[in-house]
């Protein structure tokens, strides 16, 4: 089944989808899809709508391979409403791979991302875009992972209109990890969603999944986090953490961590926070002679910088500090 | 230069901390409090910073002739008071160095004084530093973050040598420091302390009084100051313990 008869099977997204549900699917403008569809591939499986929109709206494919072994830094951008990439990764190579916005303003925009990564390769994808204004944009993974390969995703978010991340992992093969860090800066009344589903479809695979949002205005976020263990899967790991700070009463975050573990050799945690700023810090620093608002705005970006602190250094982390400085 | 005048304060709960403290600190003088446990002198250093788990329900307290009470806690800190918890916060994510140079440009600012160039400041931090005989990794870490007791006293004392603050209200500042600590803490406040200067001391131990010669020598009981003296005071307590005081 091609990709235009999938999303017109799926039909538009509707508030009790399993895959919406934080998300203001009256947002979402009905689209017209071309007569017949450009890509051949099978999408009979593809549940999201925001996975298949840039495909059933013939977005043009762009095919880019990094050779074993090979070490490339690549930027990507899509000029375009709708846009995929095939992003092939070869045998232990390293790649580091910077997606840039759209400067373009569309009503909505949908891009679309394949990697596949293979064996022993090294992979971070990574966003941190100045604010945009952008009305509504989503942004779809689809991710594979061979034996003993890695992929970092890290991004900041800090859009003024509605975004949407979607990730599908699959961790196929053993030794396969898949680090997640998502930052969301929002105010006035953006809102940024993140859904994903991260498949752990062979033993001694791990995922580790960080979220942290500081909210202002009437500014919304949600994760919606799926980790799916598969039965003979032993000794995988899988923890998952969101951090929310509402810096006004009118924010919020909706958190919706789901399990499903079909073996008992696993470790999975999950944990959710929301709060304000730390009060004993503030005090300690205004203490200091610092003025409140300053103090307010270090411990903002100390509590942002923390999210990435724990990655491995590369021009991925050194960048996504460099924004937050 | 420091004048607290029946100072009563409370927590949330309406529970009455400080019951009226009256203290009266002049240039030159290093006043230690001591006192039982939770007695209130933890409380009266933050409620003279202004600590918003409590409200003042009475009294006045001036640093200089100014009403530090009716000010915001960076200005009052900005004004030349600074205190040092018993127990210092820890925010990881905020370097030490940043931090400590965000602190006495604000001083500065405040004060309408230029920036200090990065070069002087780190002349400054590297001189203080090394009075206080601390290590270089100090400049990577996050502010006190997982700093042992001990370190985190000696990085308070760095911050109230950087910042020189007119009165200085140290809680408990000797706890945790080993001999060798606590002779380089107070060879360290020594040398801060100065004729125009004050400092204020709580602590538990005659000891930290053998470095820091006390003006006079307070004790503080429910919220009260029952008793003022002379140095041989802490002496004293330290034999006779608090039960033989009889409270006004
Ligand atoms: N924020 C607060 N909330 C509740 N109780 C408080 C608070 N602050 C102080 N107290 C109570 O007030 C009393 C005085 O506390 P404080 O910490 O000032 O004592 P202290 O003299 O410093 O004692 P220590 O010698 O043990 O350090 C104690 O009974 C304490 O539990
Ligand atoms: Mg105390």
């Amino acid at each position: 089944m091609d990709a235009i008869a999938r999303i017109k099977q799926l039909g538009m997204p509707r508030r009790n989808d399993e895959l919406w549900t934080f998300f203001p699917v009256s947002k979402i403008p009905a689209p017209e899809f071309p007569d017949a569809c450009a890509c051949e591939e099978d999408f009979s499986d593809e549940m999201d709508f925001a996975a298949l929109l840039p495909i059933a709206s013939n977005a043009r494919t762009m095919v880019q391979s990094i050779a074993d072994n090979a070490e490339e830094i690549a930027m990507l951008k899509c000029n375009n409403d709708f846009g995929r990439t095939v992003l092939n990764i070869g045998k232990n190579a390293k790649a580091s791979i910077e997606i840039l916005d759209n400067k373009v303003l569309h009503p909505i925009c949908a891009e679309r991302f394949d990697v596949n990564v293979g064996e022993g390769a090294d992979v971070e994808i990574f966003f941190a875009n100045p604010a945009n204004d952008l009305p509504l944009a989503f942004r779809h993974f689809h991710i594979t992972q061979a034996a003993g390969s890695q992929v970092r995703f890290a991004s900041i978010e800090r859009g003024n209109g509605i975004s949407r991340v979607s990730i599908d992992d699959f961790l196929n093969a053993p030794g396969a990890k898949f680090e997640c860090r998502t930052l969301n800066m929002l105010g006035g009344t953006a809102e940024s969603h993140h859904r994903l589903h991260i498949y752990h479809n062979a033993p001694e695979t791990t995922s580790t999944q960080l979220s942290r949002n500081l909210l202002d205005g009437s500014s919304r976020a949600s994760y919606d986090g799926s980790v799916i263990v598969g039965a003979n899967c032993t000794k995988a790991l899988s923890s998952q953490l969101v951090n929310t700070i509402l810096l006004s009463g009118d924010s919020s975050v909706s958190v919706k961590p789901v399990l499903k573990i079909y073996h008992d050799d696993v470790e999975c945690t999950h944990g959710n926070t929301v709060g304000e700023l730390d009060a004993e810090q503030m005090f300690y620093l205004v203490s200091r002679g610092i003025p409140q608002e300053t103090a307010k705005r270090m411990l903002m970006s100390s509590f942002a910088k923390e999210t990435f602190y724990p990655l491995p250094d590369s021009v991925g982390k050194k960048r996504l500090l460099q924004v937050l400085a | 230069m420091l004048s607290i005048k029946n100072l009563k304060a409370s927590i949330e709960d309406g529970t009455q901390i400080l019951k009226g403290i009256d203290l009266e600190v002049r240039p030159g003088e290093v006043h230690a409090i001591m006192g039982p446990n939770g007695s209130g002198k933890s409380t009266l250093s933050k409620v003279i910073m202004g600590h918003p788990a409590y409200k003042v329900d009475d009294g006045s307290v001036e640093l200089d002739g100014k009403n530090l009470l009716e000010m915001e806690i960076s200005e009052r800190a900005n004004s030349g008071l600074f205190i040092s918890t018993q127990y210092p916060t820890e925010i990881p994510g905020v370097n030490n160095v940043d931090f400590l140079k965000m602190a006495l440009n604000s001083k500065r600012a405040y004060l309408g004084m230029p920036e200090m160039s990065d070069d002087d400041f780190k002349n400054l931090c590297e001189e203080k530093m090394a009075l206080l005989e601390m290590d270089e990794r100090y400049r990577e870490r996050g502010v006190n973050d997982g700093m042992s007791g001990g370190e985190k006293k000696r990085n308070e004392i760095l911050q109230m040598a950087i910042l020189d603050p007119k009165v200085s209200f140290l809680d408990e500042t000797d706890s945790g420091l080993d001999i060798d600590a606590l002779r380089i803490v107070a060879n360290g406040i020594n040398h801060i302390m100065a004729p125009e200067k004050a400092v204020i001391l709580v602590t538990h131990y005659q000891r930290l009084l053998d470095y820091i010669k006390p003006t006079y020598v307070h004790v503080l009981r429910h919220g009260k100051i029952i008793l003022s003296g002379g140095p041989e005071l802490a002496l004293k307590l330290e034999e006779q313990g608090y039960d033989w005081i009889e409270e006004k």
